[in-house]
């Protein structure tokens, strides 16, 4: 019966023992936002739904990550970069985001060796020239 | 330091992701361009789970997406079925009431005795051993 202290959770919990609901799961606005734009333009999502897809989202994030983390071990790397989630992206399945997601990347890679290079001594102005996805990007499956 | 590298900003905080990743206690590192290449292949997972549940409400003739048709848009997919058919609620089955023997009324016990079942509930027992 002796009591433990219990580390507090001050920083998301992610050293405690328990995690706060809000770091488990991304924010269901964001959520309803991108849901939205993949229905017809009277369509609704019921509460109930948009619940369990905010912990799906959470479980795929997991079980990528997962994959991607055990190739770096097994290669005895420690830093999970890009190509390994590409890769895990792949085995687990899901090629047909692969597309998609070479090209972000590459923008993504191209976007980074400029601000690199540029020491980003800017303003911070260019923070919105490549500004989330349009939906024309997004693949129609 | 999310905003440093919010030069494609992503629909979702990276923050957040890099939270849910981390909740992994396996893994060590994760660097800046595996946190947003893991944050647009939820993007895309979400539009595409949301577009395939359309579908079906469209099936049903529905104008709402809910929960039943988010799982037959799951079981659709192979490899998201593989890793998420566990994790979905199961559907709300109508329940059949038969009559059992616990349905039934059972009469209240004359003034100043009890029943036998009293005597093993935790709450009396502990005050008749009083």
């Amino acid at each position: 019966m002796a009591d433990t202290p219990s580390s507090p959770a001050g920083d998301g919990g992610e050293s405690g023992g328990s995690v706060r609901e809000q770091d488990r799961y991304l924010p269901i606005a964001n959520i309803s936002r991108i849901m939205k734009k993949a229905l017809p333009p009277n369509g609704k999502i019921g509460k109930d739904a948009k619940d369990t897809v905010q912990e799906c989202v959470s479980e795929f994030i997991s079980f990528i990550t997962s994959e991607a983390s055990d190739k770096c071990q097994k290669e005895k790397r420690k830093t999970v970069n890009g190509d390994d989630l590409l890769w895990a992206m792949a085995t687990l399945g899901f090629e047909d985001y692969l597309e998609p997601l070479k090209i972000y990347l590459a923008r993504y890679r191209e976007l980074e060796g400029d601000n690199k290079g540029s020491g980003k001594s800017g303003d911070g102005s260019n923070r919105d020239a490549g500004g989330g996805v349009s939906g024309e990007e997004m693949p129609s499956w | 330091m999310e905003e440093e590298e919010g030069s494609i900003r992503p629909e979702f905080p990276i923050g957040r992701v890099k939270k849910i990743m981390k909740l992994d206690k396996d893994i060590n590192k994760i660097n800046s361009e595996a946190l947003h290449v893991i944050t647009y292949s939820t993007e895309l997972f979400l539009h595409f789970l949301a577009e395939k549940s359309a579908v079906v409400t469209a099936e049903k003739k529905r104008k709402t997406v809910n929960l039943d048709h988010l799982r037959i848009a799951v079981k659709r997919h192979q490899p998201t079925s593989d890793f998420l058919l566990d994790s979905l609620p199961l559907p709300a089955q109508p329940v059949k009431h038969t009559k059992s023997v616990s349905d039934k009324k059972i009469p209240a016990p004359p003034i100043g005795t009890r029943r036998i079942d009293d005597f093993f509930s935790k709450g009396k027992a502990k005050t008749d051993s009083a």
